[in-house]
């Protein structure tokens, strides 16, 4: 059987569109457990708090038809469940790792509770229309994918350069990385290291609830349950990927969203050499590569947050 | 740190997981009893009222045991609307249900319904064959009946208190092929199909033989692109497997097999853009998940079915059997429609509504095979039939047996994507 013919152009950009699409789900939920994670507070609840923005966001937006309304509701939803690992962790100085778990536990659970009567009655929402951005939206590839989206993926770009400039550019971004590195010195140096953690969890809390809502209200506008389908381990692993750093995470996350598009492409061309089986593999096999890699003891002393998963007590 | 302190800190690390635990596993256990509350709806008791004269069980307890989660979006939550509906007609029916069941797990979930009492045990995955025949060997005064697989009594490879049931689609994915080979423009159809196996292989194969035929009427070529997801639920794969089938290769209508609307929901977009891409319903009426985007679709009403078998245990007439539900099965009463009473429909497996914009020369022609399958006049598989490669699979005339139905492994000229290795 010879290839199906598919003009490469049009390969190119059906594959940045889609790669924009998963891409972006992905990085406001990365972006948040970076800011989360610079302060040196590991949430592995990111799966529950995702699910748990998309419910309600769903929920709002079916009552109110607002898009603004839901996806504040999801970013709330997302801080207040966020909220109790930062009790937990910070107040209570619990194990974190095991905390995080409870909270994608907790976070799927209660979802799927309170979603089964709008599962079971489908009731639906129109999904948000693109926006085209005048000029840039002309451009070849690019245009098309990057710059006609729905309004929250150009949120996620934006809150690429914003979280950047808080992390690396105020006062409070230094605090929050002192924070997370040493928080005995920052707090010698007057800083409110329980505060700081409060704020960061609850930031990257409530990003990972938009991530949800980016999800349910951008591209699958109705509620069923498994529909974050593993999204929030892939950020967690996305997190090491970009460094900390969330313009890495920029570039991670659609490399990640990229990656996940091969699949469909490689059939669109007849493509057959490689079995779907392994496209569909491939997103955790990187992930696991990724974390290979990137735990060398070398690399972890460099980037990772000195203090990252350790309860912070104050000594008298 | 004291040995004081870690011990404080590891107590304190085990509550709140076993706290985090429980609240979970409880909220989970909520969700399972929540699905238990039955629809209502309005029916003519007439199969009950016949049955219940040479009654002798008092009650018939049915336990279905689910490998999904009730409030998914196709294949469990159809099941579960068969159960609602026979527990609605049957007075004496109770049921019980077992939702999201690992399919090792199967034997645990069916000694846990059987330990409630249930007579009768549904087990609804073709994973849980295995475990619901061990059943059926180890307790052979209670029935049971797999949905999806080839064992049961009446194949004579099970024991005779084991039923096989399922619904058959091709004939209707037939009848959405019409359909499209009517309202395409490009000409190129596209399928998202979840797993290679003989039942959706076949399916593609009708859908491609329905289009060929409308699409031949109107003078027009059609060719068909497959994509694979290699699962029943990837509504993710399935967005980008849509997108790529209208994109790459220019296809107008997307047929699929996968347990979200998710297809529909991308073809729906594309007609909100002003493209004019469609699909169809999938197991139950999606019509509502894309208003402009949907065409008809293939849909599964398990009820009469389950009303059969509950019926059986309850008038003690049962009988071992292999059902294989098609167009014109379960048809010797009339049904009503589980979500609008008003609307009534024939059978197990119907039709979802059809769009205007379907000429009415072709939803006539949808209704005459209709009637004629019904009734076994007409066969989508009948030769000429030829594979994608130009050998003759069925010879002029010749009408595909069950075998041919149940192993078929190869695609009908039309199709332009190969079978994966």
């Amino acid at each position: 059987m010879e290839a199906i013919k598919v003009d490469p152009l049009t390969i190119l950009t059906t594959m940045f569109i889609l790669m924009v699409q998963e891409g972006s789900i992905l990085l406001v939920a990365t972006l948040g457990e970076i800011f989360t994670e610079r302060s040196g507070i590991l949430n592995l609840g990111v799966e529950g708090l995702i699910c748990f923005g998309a419910l309600s966001s769903f929920i709002v937006y079916y009552l109110t038809g607002n898009w603004i309304i839901a996806t504040l509701a999801a970013a709330s939803a997302g801080l207040m469940l966020s909220l109790i690992h930062a009790f937990v962790s910070i107040t209570l100085k619990a194990n974190q790792t095991v905390s995080g778990l409870a909270i994608t536990i907790l976070g799927l659970g209660l979802s799927s509770f309170i979603g089964r009567p709008i599962a079971l009655s489908r009731i639906r929402i129109d999904p948000l229309e693109s926006v085209r951005v005048p000029l840039l939206s002309e451009i070849p590839v690019i245009g098309p994918s990057f710059f006609n989206q729905n309004p929250l993926v150009y949120f996620s770009y934006i809150m690429v350069i914003v979280l950047w400039f808080i992390l690396y550019k105020t006062r409070f971004g230094l605090n929050l990385r002192s924070v997370g590195e040493n928080p005995s010195m920052a707090d010698s140096l007057g800083i409110n290291v329980f505060l700081t953690r409060y704020v960061a969890t609850s930031v990257g809390g409530a990003l990972c609830g938009i991530s949800g809502a980016l999800l349910i209200l951008g591209y699958y506008p109705s509620w069923y349950d498994g529909i974050t389908a593993g999204r929030g381990w892939i950020a967690v692993a996305l997190v090491i990927f970009s460094s900390w750093n969330p313009l890495y995470a920029f570039f991670g996350a659609y490399f990640f969203g990229l990656v996940g598009t091969l699949n469909a492409t490689f059939q669109s061309i007849g493509f057959r050499a490689i079995p779907t089986d392994f496209f569909r593999t491939l997103p955790y096999l990187l992930t696991i590569l990724v974390l290979i890699i990137f735990s060398s003891t070398r690399f972890r002393r460099r980037k990772m947050p000195a203090s990252l998963g350790k309860p912070y007590t104050r000594e008298l | 740190m004291s040995l004081e302190k870690s011990r404080r800190s590891f107590l304190r690390d085990t509550a709140f997981a076993l706290g985090g635990i429980a609240v979970g596993a409880g909220l989970g256990y909520i969700a399972a009893g929540g699905g238990q509350a039955p629809t209502t709806q309005t029916f003519t008791k007439t199969v009950t009222q016949t049955t219940t004269q040479a009654a002798a069980e008092k009650k018939v307890v049915a336990g279905f045991v689910y490998v999904g989660p009730v409030s998914d979006y196709g294949w469990t939550h159809a099941h579960d609307a068969g159960r609602a509906y026979a527990k609605s007609v049957c007075p004496w029916l109770e049921t019980k249900i077992v939702e999201s069941v690992e399919e090792a797990k199967v034997q645990g979930a069916i000694e846990t319904l059987i330990g409630q009492g249930c007579n009768i045990i549904f087990t609804t995955s073709f994973g849980f064959m295995e475990g619901t025949a061990e059943a059926a060997q180890k307790h052979p005064d209670l029935y049971f009946a797999h949905c999806s697989g080839y064992k049961s009594g009446a194949a004579g490879n099970a024991p005779q208190n084991l039923s096989a049931y399922f619904a058959e689609f091709y004939q209707l994915y037939y009848l959405n092929g019409l359909a499209a080979g009517a309202v395409t423009e490009t000409g190129v159809l596209g399928y998202v199909g979840a797993i290679p196996i003989p039942e959706v292989i076949r399916h593609i194969n009708a859908f491609v033989l329905g289009a060929r035929e409308a699409a031949k009427a109107r003078g027009k070529n059609i060719k068909v692109y497959v994509q694979w997801l290699n699962a029943w639920f990837d509504p993710e794969g399935a967005n980008k497997a849509a997108t790529s089938l209208v994109e790459n290769n220019n296809a107008d209508v997307l047929a699929f097999t996968e347990d979200t609307p998710t297809v529909l929901q991308v073809a729906e977009s594309y007609q909100k853009k002003g493209k004019k891409v469609w699909s169809f319903s999938h197991y139950s009426d999606m019509s509502k998940e894309g208003p402009n985007a949907h065409l008809t679709g293939q849909i599964v009403n398990w009820g009469p079915i389950y009303v059969d078998f509950v019926t059986q245990v309850y008038a003690k007439s049962w009988k071992s059997v292999d059902i294989w539900a098609r167009v014109g099965d379960y048809m010797p009463y009339k049904w009503a429609n589980l979500s609008n009473p008003k609307v009534e429909y024939e059978g197990a497996v119907y039709l979802a509504p059809l769009n205007p914009v379907i000429p009415e020369n072709v939803r006539a022609l949808i209704a005459l095979r209709w009637q004629q399958m019904k009734e076994m006049l007409f066969e989508p598989f009948t030769g000429p039939i030829k594979d994608m490669d130009g050998n003759v699979r069925l010879k002029d005339g010749e009408r595909a047996t069950h075998d041919i139905l149940w192993n078929m492994d190869w695609h009908v000229e039309g199709v332009e994507t190969p079978l994966p290795k």
